[in-house]
């Protein structure tokens, strides 16, 4: 829902509990207990959930991830021109959402995998208001394969990649989160942050 | 229309005042795309908009209306305060 319709739900509400808060009185007759219902309670949740809703959905987005400043390489790296770089080649050849590109590799592909994201978001928050941030900047877990093979799984590349099927063993332990997709010497380029300085940057056409 | 200011009156103010108040800071965290506003949305909102409701529920079965209705739903007049 547009964040506009949703501060208009919040702006009459606002208006109705004002006004049963300015005259109780009108509490006294049937219709006024009805108004109070719905000014105190029914619309009071309806907007709250909606205005959650819409907190839920905006913080799935690149520029809400890259507005906390301890961030900001980790977005600079998805514009390095090396297809090497992991996030980069997603990112540049959309091959994940550009305006979800954080959350669509970092989120967990399971049941209450978002919900676990967005706790993980809050633990972010924690991190860097409460104790700081620790530098530099790790997952909280090693990175799981689920996450990769999510979209991968089954696709050509992947299925019939030649290092990938090289060995019977390989493609089990890809599967099975045993053998990890950013290990050394294979999709091991991630953000790789301390580079930057020494990397040329693609520019996108406007 | 002037009431008495009855504790039933003071308590629906306070509770619309404390909604009133959280929705405003609900409305005000949804013009900022930051992780703060998620927290302000839910700490202090959240919280205000609670405590208004619980407020007011919590008003609905301690306190009895001043005011009565007919039959028909007609208010009656308040009864005056000592």
């Amino acid at each position: 829902m547009p964040t506009s319709l949703i501060l208009a739900v919040l702006v009459i509400t606002i208006a109705l509990a004002g006004l049963v808060a300015l005259r109780p009185g009108l509490t006294i007759a049937r219709g006024g207990k009805i108004l109070a219902f719905l000014a105190f309670f029914i619309f009071p949740v309806f907007a709250g959930l909606l205005g959650l809703e819409n907190h839920m959905e905006r913080a799935k987005q690149t520029s809400f991830c890259l507005s906390c400043h301890i961030m900001g390489q980790y977005g600079q790296s998805l514009y390095v021109d090396d297809a090497s770089y992991i996030p980069a080649a997603h990112f540049q050849n959309g091959r994940v959402p550009r305006d979800q590109a954080c959350y669509t590799c970092h989120t967990d592909y399971s049941m209450f995998g978002g919900f676990k994201a967005k706790f993980r978001g809050l633990h972010h928050i924690y991190a860097q208001y409460v104790t700081g941030p620790q530098l530099p900047v790790k997952l909280y877990h090693p990175y799981n394969n689920r996450e990769c093979l999510h979209c991968h799984e089954g696709s050509r590349s992947f299925e019939q990649g030649v290092m990938h099927t090289a060995d019977p063993q390989t493609m089990a332990d890809i599967k099975s989160n045993k053998l990890s997709c950013t290990s050394s010497g294979c999709h091991d380029t991630i953000h790789n942050v301390k580079q930057l300085d020494h990397v040329k940057y693609w520019k996108p056409v406007q | 229309m002037m009431l008495t200011q009855t504790p039933l009156n003071s308590r629906l103010r306070l509770s619309g005042s404390l909604i009133a108040l959280g929705l405003l800071v609900q409305a005000l965290s949804l013009l900022w795309n930051h992780p703060l506003s998620f927290i302000a949305f839910i700490g202090l909102g959240g919280l205000l908009v609670a405590g208004g409701i619980v407020l007011y529920l919590f008003t609905l079965v301690t306190i009895p209306s001043a005011g009565t209705e007919d039959i028909n739903g007609n208010a009656k007049a308040q009864t005056p305060q000592t």
